[in-house]
This record gives C-alpha cells, structure tokens and sequence, in this order.
C-alpha cells in the first residue's frame, strides 16, 4: 500500500502537491476495492471488472484515478454484459476481453491494477494465465517471479512466428538475421516456444492498448491507400470490404481490423477453443465502435466537461469529434482548447485560484506540445518520409491526428524505446543487483539490402516492432504511436512499459532529443498529458 | 585493378587542383557532386547547405512531406544534380535550381555539421513554419487524378518511376503507383509492361558512379509485385537490364528508373 501511494505521489504534479492527501485516501480507497462514491449526479465506479460478472455497464461510467477521474461514454447507452462476448469468458483459461481491457483503466490495464489483482488473488487470476500472463508458460505459474514482466510493467507476452506470415499465410522473406543476445525470461531460447524451437517463435512483451474511441484509431480517410505511405508497398486489406485499411492497430500493425484483431484475441489472450461467431464478432466490433473515453474530471483543473470549456477535452467530445483529420495545424488542431484557460485572473479563494493556475499550466503543455520546436533526429518513417534529418518541429510532428494525437495512418516510427541505444536498459555493473528484464535481439540487415538509414546494418532491440511483421530491416523497432486518451487510468506508458509516469515519458523525451526542457516546461506538459 | 583506381583517383584530385575555386560555378551551369549536407539553424525553418568545390551552396529548406524537393538526411552524404542559379544567396549559400538530390545508403558519420542560427540568414519565404501549418499542407498537391471520361482515356499510357541512388520503393511512390493502378483499372488494362534501368551519374569531376548490380531487375520486381498485389487482373511482364545507362550528367537521375507501360 505504501509502495502504491508511493507511486501515486511519484505521478502527482508538484504544484498540485496539497491535494496529496486527499488523494492518498482516494488511492486508498481504490485499493480496497470500495466503490468510489461519485459525485452526485455521476454513475458509482466498479474497481475490479470479472468476466462474465454480468453487470450492467452505464452509458457514462466515471472512474477515480491519480489524476481525477476517467470516464467512459456508450453512445449505444448502458450495455448489457450478460452473454457480451467482450465481457464473458469464451477459452479455456477463464479470460475475457475485459480482463486485460478494463473499464475504471481506460480499457487498458494498469500496473497498479494488476499489482491490486495479483494481492487480492494471490495470483490465481486469469489475467495471470500462462499463456501470456507470464514471462513464459513453463515457469512455476505461483512464484511472483514468474509473472515480473506483468507485476512490475504491466506486460504481456506477445509470441510471433518467425519468419513472419503473411495476412494469407505466406511466409515473408526477411531482409534480416534476428538472434537472441539475451532471454531473461527464458522463453526466447526455450526448446519449446523459442527462436529455435520446431516452431520458430518470437516473445516480445508489450501493453495492452485501449480499446476506447476506436472510430479514430480505425478511420480512414487520410494518407490511406494501396500503398503505405511510409515506404510505397502494399497496405493491409480489410479481409471483408477489400479495402486498404489504416494500419494502426497493434504496436506492429498486425491486425487489418477490429474484427481480425478480435479473432486473434480469442485463439490467443482466451485459448478459445473455437473461433468466434459471426454474431460474436459483430458484437465487438459494435461494442467498440460506440465507446469512447478519456479524463473527464481532474485533480487539479476541476470538471473537464464544463460547458464552454476546452473542446478537446472529456469523452463526449471523443463521441462527437471528427475522426481521419490532420490536427497539426491551425485550421483543426490536435487537440483544440480553445482560449478560456489562458491568462486567468486570481480566483475567489485559494481554491480557485489553485484550479485556475493548474489549467493555465494545463494551457501551457498544449502550447509545449503543439508549438514548442526540437531537432528530431535519426527516427526512422519520420525523418526518412520527406522531411529530412533532422527536422526542427514539435510533438504535434508526429502525433499529428485530431483528437488523438496518433498518426493518421500507418502509425509506426522509431522513436528509440525498443531499440538501443535509446532504450531503458539496466546499467551492467558489479554494484547495480537488478538484470536486465526484457530480451535483447541482435538483427544483422543482408549484405543485398541497403543499411537502416540511421541505424546501419547491425541493431540491437528488446522489440523489432513492425519489422515481425514486414521483415523490413527499416521496420526494427518502429512501434504503432497509441492514442493519448486515458493516460492518467492507465501507466505505465510506451509499448514496452518502459515509462512508468507521464513525468518519465516528458524525461524520455527530454534524453531522447536533447530539447532541454525547464522544469515549468516539463511539469506543464504533465499536466497537460493528464487531462486527456 | 587496384592501383587503377589509384591512378583514377590521383587524376581526379589533379583536375580538381587544377580547377580549384578560381573556376567558381557561374549561373547555368550543371553541376553534379556527392558531399556532405549542412544544416543551418534560422528564426524560422532550417536551410540546407552543400561544400563541394570550396564553395557553399543552397540546396532548400525544411518544409514538409507535400514539398517538390526534399532534404536529404545528416549521417549521409548526398548525390547533388542540379543547375547554379543566378539567385542572391540564401542563408549564405549559392542557390542551386532546379535541383535534383539523392540520400546515398550507406552511413557517413563524418555528415554532421548542423550551424546555429545567425541573424544575417533569415527565411522569408517560407511555406510551412516549423509547427502546425496554416492550413493543410504547404503545398497543393496536383489534383488526384482528374475522373476523365473512360472513353477519353487513351489506349495505353506510359509512367516512369524514379529512384533515390541504390534504392528502390520508397515514401516517394505510392502516388505515382497510385495513378497507375487507376488508370489500369479505368481502362481495363490488359497487360503491364515493368522495365527496369540502373542508373549512372556523370560527376562533375569528370568520375561516373553506378548504381548497384541488381538494382535493375530489384526494382522491375518490386513494381511488378506491387502491381499484381492489388489485384490488377492485367498480365504484368518484366524486364530490365544491368547495363548503367549512358551518363552525361544533364539529369542523370533520371536514369535511375522503371518504365511502366499499361496497355487495354
Ligand atoms: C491477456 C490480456 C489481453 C486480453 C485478454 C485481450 N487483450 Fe486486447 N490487447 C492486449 C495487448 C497486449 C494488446 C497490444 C498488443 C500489441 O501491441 O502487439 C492488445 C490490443 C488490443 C486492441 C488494439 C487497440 C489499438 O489501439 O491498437 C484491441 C482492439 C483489443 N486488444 C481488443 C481485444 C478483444 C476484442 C479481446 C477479446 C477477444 C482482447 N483484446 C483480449 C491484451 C489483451
Ligand atoms: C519522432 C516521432 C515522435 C515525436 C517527435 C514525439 N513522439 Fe510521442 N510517440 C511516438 C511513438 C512512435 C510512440 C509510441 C512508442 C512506443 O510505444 O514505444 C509515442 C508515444 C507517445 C505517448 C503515448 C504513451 C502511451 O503509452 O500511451 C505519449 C504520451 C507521447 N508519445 C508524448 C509525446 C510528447 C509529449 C512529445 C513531445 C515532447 C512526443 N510524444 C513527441 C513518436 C513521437
């Protein structure tokens, strides 16, 4: 509990810090499983969502997090969950969609979730099934140990063939070599499940993505066509249309649509023994396209939903935003908020005035991230698609889509969190006790193919990213940028985790390109951050 | 064969000592040259430069993906075919117009001069600031594929495809690949001819460079793939040679081509 509100404290902006113990009781509270007594007006939370629980899911769910609270909007009204196939187990090891996408988590999960859930259960949850929910399935399923991946990152096992099949099940031709340098959970070398197994595999850990607001992460309607925008050849097709999609489901673009990605879902995450319905299929994808989500009320800010208030912010403006647009500009914005929480006067007591700097601050994180330049460098289907290297430019350069600051279309980039040098690595040294826990690949690009534009011909990654999917040596490491809603329900950040806090991500950044941030800077991009 | 290549190279240094900078580039003049580019800081978007020859050339600025010319990367050097303008300097630079310019794959660590900015050099014409553009792009982009009228189209059309030095599919292509697929499609095409060059360039120290052996026929293949996974249901041959083309260094780049020809 200490360590919790620890880490809650780690996330609480310093300028909001009196706020902290109210928010210790808040996090307290959580942790017990209590359901959090809202606002009047506003739905009870659930903590904990079970499959097959049967609950009836509200329109618009509120759910307190470290930063305020969270809140879900279905435009189809309250879902009945009975016989949902999101919401009810349908494999053999207990799952649902729900386990790993929760509601109070902006159907993500977070790792404070899954730490609540290890304690309450002593680990005999589904969530932590041997299939993915551990580091690999021949460890002793009740040692912690086994699970760190999960406990301490919120990862899960993502196990791909290698070499990569195609969406018909050709095998794809890699322009690389892939080796194993290190295989900390043992499954990558493992007889069984590894790289040189009778079926050649490989674990890459990754987060679960949100399942809100998916008619923005699915539209097409910018840069998609038959061919990839980043590098001319051919887009996925949706299997039931015949249409090139947009490319920015998964981390690697794996999965054309919600529908392919759901029937991957059940065979993997739920060892379902059958495929799913056609009826059952429908439902999820229905089910995903009328929800949206993000931070409607903020520790800090107050309400986010006020009449008159920032349009960008709060799930009904998800419900009701235009989807498929280029944001990056001052036509849309990425994310328009309006001029109210500029230059706001002192407040009428020591509480407002507390609320009007913190969204002033808010304000000046939007202005960070959509005006303030850095040189971007070496970062590959950024700099390598007409831009140049390096480019002076800001966030908004690459988190360009209105409403969610991903990428319109074929979203995968190396920003440096799976490749080295830029990943989060442990330092190796006869003082530091901790090893290294995610695994580390070698990829030597053939002698036929050009080198990486920025990388050259030998890469070490703790993730190829799209290259397990394309065998494209420029792919090694490019990860499909997530949506930013719901950030405050759902650390840590990054695929690979490797962010624990909204502070860790604006510090990676600060590394990464060397933008020299000032402390305000980076505080306000927080705040910022926490409010979507 | 070794010490041929010396000689070649001594000879190439000679000619260019012998040349030296009292030869400055005049207006007109082609100018092809591989170097490294420089990158100078301004209070808005940052300028390309070039050092060939003991003088500064500019090559352009940042502006984005929408943009008829395109920077080249730091980390890289750069394949220059281009025409010395008579323009007044930019950001310190003679300006180079038109101007053609290629990434070469391979890594050079020794590219990586990036300059500060300096009051003297200001960008006043710029497209695109470095942030969020005014409207959608800086640049209009030809109208997508006017619809004509099927019975207008003619019977068949030719398309060439140009390449970065040693490269094949890139960023660069879906558009063009895209005008041929609808064009194919419009008219029912019934067989696609894929022919692919390698290229040469004709350096302006007299040194011609080819591309790789099997660019030809990687690029025919590539195309030809392309074009059968979108399902045309046309008839896609290929060929190509690996013979470099014939390099006189006007527009050389040119070269580093397919030809794609779609018949009815
Ligand atoms: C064991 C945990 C787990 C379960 C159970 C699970 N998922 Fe996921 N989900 C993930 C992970 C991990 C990812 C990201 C994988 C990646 O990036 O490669 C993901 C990604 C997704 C995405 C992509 C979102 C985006 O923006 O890219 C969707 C949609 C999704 N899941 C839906 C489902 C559905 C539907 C089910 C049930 C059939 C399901 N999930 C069950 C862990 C899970
Ligand atoms: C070079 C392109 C690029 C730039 C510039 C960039 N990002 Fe990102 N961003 C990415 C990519 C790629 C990812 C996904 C990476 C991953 O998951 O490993 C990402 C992910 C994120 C996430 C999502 C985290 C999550 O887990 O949901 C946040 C928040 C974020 N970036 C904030 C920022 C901020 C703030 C800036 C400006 C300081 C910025 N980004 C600049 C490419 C970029």
């Amino acid at each position: 509990m200490k360590h919790l509100i620890e880490s809650a404290r780690r996330q609480v902006p310093r300028t909001d810090r009196r706020r902290l113990s109210v928010l210790s009781a808040m996090v307290a509270l959580c942790m017990t499983g209590t359901v959090i007594a809202a606002d009047a007006g506003h739905s009870p939370a659930r903590q904990w969502w079970s499959p097959g629980d049967g609950a009836m899911l509200p329109a618009k769910p509120e759910y307190a997090n470290g930063f305020g609270r969270f809140a879900l909007v279905n435009t189809d009204g309250p879902i009945d969950t009975r016989k949902h196939p999101f919401f009810e187990p349908l494999g053999i090891n207990g799952r649902a969609c729900v386990t790993c996408h929760q509601p109070s988590d902006a159907m993500s999960i977070s790792v404070e979730t899954i730490q609540q859930r290890w304690r309450e259960t002593q680990g005999a949850d589904p969530l932590f099934a041997a299939v993915d929910g551990m580091n690999c399935p021949h460890l002793p399923p009740e040692k912690p140990e086994s699970h760190s991946l999960l406990l301490e990152r919120g990862l899960i096992r993502v196990f791909l063939p290698w070499p990569p099949k195609a969406a018909d099940g050709s095998a794809v031709k890699p322009e690389f070599d892939i080796e194993v340098v290190r295989d900390p959970t043992g499954c990558n070398l493992h007889s069984e499940y590894g790289l040189y197994s009778e079926n050649p595999t490989i674990s890459v850990y990754r987060r679960p993505r949100p399942v809100i607001n998916m008619r923005y992460v699915t539209a097409s309607k910018f840069g998609v066509s038959n061919f990839i925008g980043k590098n001319g050849t051919l887009a996925a097709i949706n299997p039931d249309t015949g249409k090139p999609v947009n490319m920015n489901l998964m981390a690697d673009a794996r999965e054309a649509t919600v529908r392919t990605q759901a029937a991957s879902a059940a065979s993997g995450h739920l060892q379902a023994a059958r495929a799913l319905t056609p009826a059952e299929l429908d439902a999820i994808e229905k089910f995903e396209m009328q929800l949206y989500g993000a931070q409607i009320e903020s520790s800090g800010a107050g309400r986010l939903d006020e009449a008159g208030g920032p349009q960008a912010l709060g799930p009904m403006a998800m419900a009701n935003g235009r989807d498929g647009l280029l944001g990056n500009n001052l036509s849309n914005y990425v994310f328009p908020i309006g001029e109210g929480w500029y230059d706001l006067p002192d407040g009428k007591d020591a509480d407002e005035s507390a609320r009007n700097a913190f969204r002033e601050s808010v304000a000046r994180g939007h202005d960070a991230f959509f005006y303030r330049t850095f040189w971007i460098k070496d970062s590959m289907h950024i700099n390598s698609v007409g831009l140049g290297n390096p480019i002076k430019r800001t966030c908004a350069t690459c988190h360009g889509m209105h409403m969610t600051a991903m990428d319109t279309a074929n979203g995968w980039m190396d920003l440096g969190t799976t490749n080295l040098p830029w990943a989060l690595e442990e330092p190796a040294n006869p003082w530091n006790k901790r090893k290294a826990q995610m695994p580390l690949f070698k990829v030597t690009c053939h002698a036929d193919q050009p080198p990486h534009p920025f990388l050259g011909r030998v890469i070490y990654t703790q993730d190829p990213g799209r290259a397990l999917i394309s065998g494209k040596c420029d792919d090694v490491g490019a990860i499909v940028i997530q949506q930013f809603r719901g950030l405050s329900a759902r650390a840590p950040y990054f695929s690979n985790g490797s962010a624990a806090s909204l502070r860790e991500v604006v510090d990676y950044y600060d590394r990464r390109y060397n933008i020299q941030y000032s402390e305000q800077e980076k505080q306000d991009l927080v705040n910022f951050l926490s409010v979507l | 064969m070794k010490i041929q290549k010396i000689i070649n190279h001594l000879a190439v240094i000679t000619t260019f000592a012998a040349a030296g900078s009292a030869l400055a580039a005049k207006p007109g003049d082609r100018l092809s040259f591989i170097s490294c580019p420089i990158v100078r800081d301004t209070a808005s978007v940052p300028c390309w430069l070039t050092e060939y020859d003991g003088e500064l050339y500019y090559m352009g600025i940042q502006t984005d993906v929408s943009a008829p010319w395109q920077p080249p990367y730091l980390g890289h050097k750069v394949l220059v075919e281009a025409t010395v303008s008579d323009k007044p300097r930019i950001c310190g630079g003679i300006v180079l117009e038109p101007i053609n310019s290629t990434v070469m794959p391979e890594l050079d660590d020794s590219c990586n001069t990036m300059l500060p900015a300096e009051d003297k050099y200001q960008i006043d014409f710029n497209p695109r600031p470095p942030g969020p553009s005014s409207g959608r792009l800086a640049f209009d982009r030809p109208p997508p594929n006017a619809p004509a009228e099927p019975a207008e189209l003619p019977d068949h059309q030719t398309f060439e495809i140009t390449f970065d030095f040693d490269r094949s599919i890139s960023f660069r292509h879906p558009g063009v690949m895209m005008r041929i697929v609808n064009y194919a499609q419009a008219v029912n095409a019934q067989t696609i001819e894929v022919t692919g060059r390698r290229g040469a360039t004709l350096l302006s120290t007299g040194e011609t460079i080819t591309e790789g052996a099997a660019i030809a026929q990687r690029r025919a293949e590539e195309v030809a793939s392309l074009l059968r996974g979108v399902g045309l249901k046309a008839n896609v041959s290929m060929k190509w040679s690996d013979t470099p083309m014939d390099a006189d260094g006007v527009e050389d780049w040119k070269n580093r081509s397919v030809t794609v020809v779609v018949s009815k």
